[in-house]
C-alpha cells in the first residue's frame, strides 16, 4: 500500500521532470482526460461525467477474449449492475485503427450493442487512438474505474483468470464488480492494479 | 436482474458449450498452425525413459508463447494423460525469441518448434503392447491477431524389449529444442525493483559480452518487455536493468530469468534472490517492495553484526575489549546488557528522531547529521580527545569513560552503557553509505517497522560485546593484560586521528578556510585544557587557576567551533570543471535537448562508497572520454551539506541517501540507475547505450 503511494509519487515526479512522455496513468492519480466521439456522433469528455463513477472497457468484437466475456453474458451483466446497482457511467471504447480488426463505423457498433444486448452507456469510436495511448489500453478486454472525483482508481484485466474459456468466467475474480462494491462500501480496493489480458489493441 | 441470477444463466450457457472431442494422432491443423505430439524414439522400452514434445508449426509469420509471454499473449497450457506408472516431466523451454508486436514485445516462437518433456515409461509393460500419451493443449497463435486453439492429442507407440530407435523425422526438431535448452547455472545473483525498474546483478562464471546479451525474465508481471534492457558486463558482473511493468505490483520471492548469448545461441537459466551484490548480506537487502518483516529484521540484525567491522567503530571496540580484557567489571553479563541497552537505545532515539522528522514533513536521509558543521566539529573533537588519552596525554579513559579499574562498579555499568551510545555516534560516518539503501525504505515504512529495523540494527551492532558478557569463556580468547596494552592502546589512537583528519577535510568542505583554521585552534586549545586538567598539582592557587584555565579553553573551542559553522563554502569554480553542479533546471534543459544525454552523481564528501566510486571509475580517463565521446553532460549533486533540492532528487528514487548515479538518454527516455558499486567498465557501457 505504501509502495503504491510511493510509486505514483514518483511517476508524479518523473512526469514533471521528462515533460510529454507517454506515460501510463496511475491508480491513485487523476484520470487522463479524452475528447472522442460515440456512435451517435455525440462528444464525451471524462469531464462531463464529474461526480459520476466512471467504467472504461476497451473491446474488439472479434477478440476471441471479448467474445469470452460476451458470449455467455458475463460482460454484459457487469455492464448492467454497474449502470444500475451503482450508478455508474460504462463507457465501450473502440480503439481499432480504419482497416484493422474490430474496427467498427457508428452503426454497425449499434448493432452489435443490440445484438449481443450489451448495456454501455456509450460506445466511443476512437480511431485516431488517442484515448487508448493516453491510458495505455494494451489489450480488449482492457477496464478502468475512474471515480466521481477524476481518480483513477482501478486499470487492469476483466477477471483474474487469462484464459479464453468461457467456463473459468465462475471460478474468476471478476475485478471490475468486486472494485466497484467495494467503492460502494466505502472500502479500500483490494485489488487496483491486474494484469491486463486478451488480444493487443490494433492501434 | 439479480446477479445470482444472472450468473446461473451464465452457468447454464457453459455447460451447454462444453463438449469433449477424441483425442488426435498424427499432425492436427487448427487455425494458422499445426500440432502434433511426437516422440524421439519409433518405440518405448519397459522402465525406460524417451523424449516426446508438442511440435507447433505457426503458419509464415504467426506466433506462439514463453513461460512469460511478454507484454501479451497467453503461455500454453498443456495437461497431461499418463498411463499408470509413467511419469511425465515439466516442458524444458527452449529460450524464446524477442518479438516486436505493435508497441509491445512479447516473447515466442515463430516457425516450426518443439516442446519437449521426458517420459518415464512404466517397467511392467507387455512387449507387443502399445504405450499411449495423451496431451490436451490450449494455445494462443498470433500474428497480430489472436486466434485461440486446443486439441485433443494422442501418441501412441509401441513397446518392445530393446532399446528404441531413433525416429529420423524428428531428429531436426529434438536437435532445434536442445541447441535452445539454457543451461541451468547457480551463478550468485541479486535483483531488486527499485525506482521503478528491475535491476539484476549476476556474478558470471562465464566470460560474457554485453553485445548481443538478451535478457529473458520469467516472470509475467515485472517487466515493460517492450522498454530495452540496459546491459553491461565488466569483470565477469552482469548488470542488467528494465523499466518494471506498468502492471507490476510486487516483487517475485525469487526471479528466475534466462541470459541469451545471441551471436553464439548459449543460454542459462538462473535465478536471483532479492537484494544487491554489491552489498549482499549487508542491510541493503532491504529494499524490497514487498518486505517480510521476519526476513528484514534478520537482515537488519546481520547488516548490525557486520557493523562491528566497519573501521569507524572498530576502535570503540577495542576500547571496550580492553575494559573487558582489564576486568573492569565483575558483572560481566550486566555489561554485556548496559552496553546493549546504550547501543539500541541510541538507535530507538535515532528513529525517533527520523520518524518524527518525518512526520512533521521534514525530508531528510540517513547521513544528515554530518551535514551540520557543528555535529562534524564536535565529532573532530571527541576523535581527537580520544585520540589523546589513548596517547597518554591524560587519563581521558578512566575518568570520563568509566573504563578503568578505578571505577565503581555503578559507574562501571554507566560506562558501558555510554560506550554504546558512542558505538553508534562514531559508527555513523562508515554506515550512512552501507545503510543508505536500507534506511530509505525503513523511513518509508509504517513506523512500527522502521522501528523495528532499527532496533534489530542496534542489536546486530550490540550483539559481539553482549556475547561476550554472557560468555564469558569468550573472553579467554582475549589475550591477557600486560604491558603490551599500553602499547596497543597508544597505537589505538593513531586510526583516531585519522579518522579526525578526514572529519577535519569533510568540514573544510562545509566552511572555508577561515573555518577549518579556528576548529584547528579550538583543537589546539582541547588538547591544552585536557593536558591542564590531567596535571597534579599540591598548591590550591595553582589548582584553581588550572581549573579556570581548562574551563576557558573548553569554551574558547566551544566558540571556535561555533564561529567556524558560520562561514558558508564557497561554490566551486566552474568552467574549468569537466562536470557541472546539480540543478533541476540545468537536468530539464538537457533532457529536452535531443543531442545530449546526461551523467547525474549524487555525492557527499562525507560518503566514502561515494568517493572510491569517483576515484576509482568516474574520475578515469577511460570514463572521461566515454562522456566527450557519446556528448554526455556531467552533473554533480553535492550533498556534504543539507540541500532540499538534492534530497527531493533521491526521494524521486525511494532513496534516503548518497551515492545515486542516474543515466538520461538523449532520445528521453525514462532514465536509467546505476549499481552503487561502479567500475569505470560499467560506466562507460552505460554511457555508450545512451
Amino acid at each position: 500500500m505504501n509502495h503504491r503511494l510511493i510509486s505514483s509519487l514518483i511517476v508524479a515526479l518523473l512526469l514533471g521532470l521528462t515533460g510529454p512522455v507517454a506515460a501510463a496513468p496511475e491508480v491513485g492519480q487523476p484520470a487522463p482526460g479524452f475528447n472522442v466521439i460515440d456512435t451517435q456522433g455525440q462528444m464525451h469528455s471524462l469531464a462531463d461525467f464529474a461526480g459520476q463513477t466512471v467504467v472504461l472497457e476497451w473491446t474488439n468484437h472479434e477478440c476471441p477474449f471479448v467474445v469470452k466475456h460476451y458470449e455467455p453474458g458475463n460482460m454484459q451483466m457487469q455492464q448492467r449492475s454497474a449502470r444500475e446497482d451503482h450508478d455508474a457511467v460504462w463507457l465501450t471504447v473502440i480503439s481499432s485503427r480504419a482497416g484493422e480488426q474490430g474496427h467498427v463505423s457508428p452503426e454497425q457498433a449499434d448493432e452489435l450493442t443490440a445484438a449481443r444486448d450489451a448495456f454501455p452507456t456509450a460506445v466511443l469510436l476512437d480511431e485516431s487512438g488517442d484515448m487508448g495511448r493516453a491510458y495505455d489500453a494494451r489489450v480488449t478486454p482492457h477496464m478502468y474505474i475512474i471515480d466521481g472525483d477524476g481518480i483513477l482508481r482501478y486499470m487492469g484485466g476483466i477477471d483474474s483468470n487469462p484464459s479464453r474459456h468461457a467456463a473459468d468466467i465462475p471460478e474468476a475474480t471478476q475485478y471490475v464488480m468486486v472494485a466497484l462494491e467495494e467503492m460502494a462500501a466505502g472500502q479500500e480496493i483490494t485489488h487496483t492494479v491486474t494484469r491486463p489480458y486478451g488480444c493487443t489493441v490494433k492501434y | 436482474m439479480s446477479m445470482i441470477f444472472r450468473l446461473a444463466l451464465i452457468g447454464a450457457f457453459l455447460l451447454a458449450a462444453d463438449a469433449w472431442s477424441a483425442p488426435e494422432t498424427g499432425p492436427v491443423q487448427r487455425d494458422h498452425i499445426e500440432v502434433e505430439l511426437v516422440a524421439e524414439t519409433l518405440s518405448v522400452q519397459p522402465g525406460g525413459e524417451i523424449r516426446v514434445g508438442l511440435r507447433m508449426r505457426p503458419d509464415e509469420g504467426w506466433h506462439t508463447y514463453w513461460v512469460n509471454p511478454g507484454d501479451s499473449g497467453l503461455p500454453i497450457r498443456l495437461e497431461w494423460t499418463a498411463p499408470d506408472g509413467a511419469r511425465v516431466s515439466a516442458i524444458a523451454w527452449p529460450y524464446p525469441d524477442a518479438l516486436p508486436i505493435g508497441h509491445l514485445v512479447n516473447y515466442g516462437y515463430e516457425g516450426e518448434h518443439l516442446l519437449p518433456a521426458t517420459v518415464v515409461v512404466p517397467a511392467d509393460l507387455q512387449p507387443g503392447s502399445t504405450f499411449t500419451l495423451d496431451l490436451y493443449a490450449d494455445w494462443l497463435v498470433c500474428e497480430v491477431e489472436c486466434i485461440p486453439g486446443d486439441a485433443d492429442l494422442r501418441l501412441e507407440l509401441p513397446v518392445r524389449d530393446t532399446a528404441p530407435a531413433t525416429d529420423p523425422d524428428h531428429t531436426g526438431l529434438f536437435a532445434w529444442a536442445d541447441s535452445r535448452r539454457p543451461q541451468a547455472v547457480d551463478w550468485p545473483a541479486r535483483f531488486s525493483t527499485e525506482a521503478r525498474q528491475l535491476s539484476v546483478s549476476v556474478e558470471s562464471r562465464e566470460a560474457l559480452s554485453a553485445e548481443g546479451l538478451a535478457f529473458f525474465p520469467a516472470e509475467e508481471n515485472l517487466v515493460d518487455h517492450a522498454a530495452d534492457a540496459f546491459v553491461a558486463v565488466d569483470n565477469g558482473r552482469v548488470q542488467i536493468s528494465q523499466r518494471l511493468s506498468t502492471y507490476f505490483t510486487g516483487a517475485p520471492e525469487t526471479l528466475s530469468f534466462l541470459l541469451v548469448d545471441t551471436a553464439s545461441g548459449q543460454a542459462w537459466s538462473l535465478q536471483a534472490e532479492p537484494g544487491d551484490l554489491a552489498t549482499s548480506g549487508d542491510a541493503g537487502t532491504l529494499a524490497d517492495a514487498r518486505p517480510n518483516l521476519a526476513l528484514v529484521l534478520l537482515l537488519a540484525l546481520a547488516g548490525g553484526v557486520l557493523l562491528n567491522l566497519m573501521p569507524c567503530v572498530f576502535p570503540v571496540l577495542s576500547i571496550k575489549a580492553m575494559s573487558v580484557v582489564g576486568g573492569a567489571g565483575q558483572d560481566q553479563r550486566a555489561h554485556g546488557l548496559a552496553y546493549t541497552a546504550g547501543v539500541v537505545g541510541s538507535f530507538a532515539v535515532l528513529a525517533a528522531m527520523l520518524l518524527a522528522l518525518r512526520a512533521g514533513g521534514e525530508a531528510l536521509g540517513w547521513g544528515f547529521q554530518l551535514q551540520s558543521p557543528w555535529f562534524v566539529g564536535i565529532l573532530i573533537y571527541v576523535f581527537f580527545a580520544m585520540g589523546l588519552a589513548l596517547s597518554g596525554v591524560f587519563e581521558f579513559g578512566s575518568r570520563m569513560m568509566g573504563l578503568g579499574q578505578h571505577l565503581t562498579e555503578r559507574a562501571g555499568l554507566r560506562g558501558s552503557f555510554f560506550t554504546g551510545i558512542l558505538a553508534c555516534v562514531v559508527a555513523s560516518p562508515c554506515t550512512a553509505p552501507f545503510m543508505g539503501t536500507a534506511l530509505g525504505v525503513a523511513v518509508l515504512l509504517p513506523w512500527p517497522l522502521a522501528m523495528s529495523v532499527f532496533l534489530a540494527l542496534g542489536l546486530g551492532l550490540a550483539l559481539p560485546m553482549l556475547a561476550l558478557g554472557f560468555w564469558p569463556g569468550l573472553a579467554r580468547h582475549l589475550p591477557r593484560p600486560g604491558p603490551w596494552m599500553d602499547t596497543f592502546k597508544q597505537a589505538m589512537a593513531f586510526p583516531l586521528y585519522l579518522a579526525a583528519v578526514w572529519l577535519l577535510w569533510v568540514l573544510a568542505r562545509q566552511t572555508d578556510p577561515n573555518g577549518l583554521a579556528l576548529v584547528l585552534t579550538g583543537m589546539v586549545a582541547l588538547a591544552f585544557a585536557l593536558w591542564l586538567a590531567g596535571k597534579r598539582d599540591r598548591n590550591p592557587t595553582l589548582a584553581a587557576g588550572r581549573h579556570i584555565g581548562v574551563a576557558l579553553s573548553l569554551l574558547f573551542a566551544v566558540v571556535a567551533l561555533a564561529s567556524a559553522a558560520r562561514f558558508e563554502a564557497q561554490a566551486p569554480a566552474e568552467g574549468t570543471a569537466w562536470w557541472e553542479s546539480y540543478s533541476p533546471e540545468r537536468l530539464e534543459q538537457l533532457i529536452q535537448d535531443p543531442e545530449r544525454a546526461v551523467l547525474v552523481n549524487m555525492t557527499a564528501d562525507w560518503c566514502v562508497t561515494c568517493l572510491v566510486n569517483e576515484r576509482a571509475a568516474l574520475n578515469t580517463e577511460a570514463v572521461r572520454r566515454a562522456m566527450a565521446d557519446n556528448d554526455v553532460v556531467y552533473l554533480k549533486g553535492d550533498w556534504t551539506r543539507r540541500d532540499p533540492v538534492i534530497t527531493n532528487y533521491l526521494a524521486r528514487y525511494e532513496r534516503n541517501g548518497v551515492p545515486l548515479y542516474v543515466a538520461y538518454p538523449r532520445n528521453g527516455d525514462e532514465p536509467r540507475v546505476l549499481p552503487q558499486i561502479l567500475t569505470p567498465g560499467l560506466v562507460v557501457q552505460a554511457l555508450e547505450n545512451l
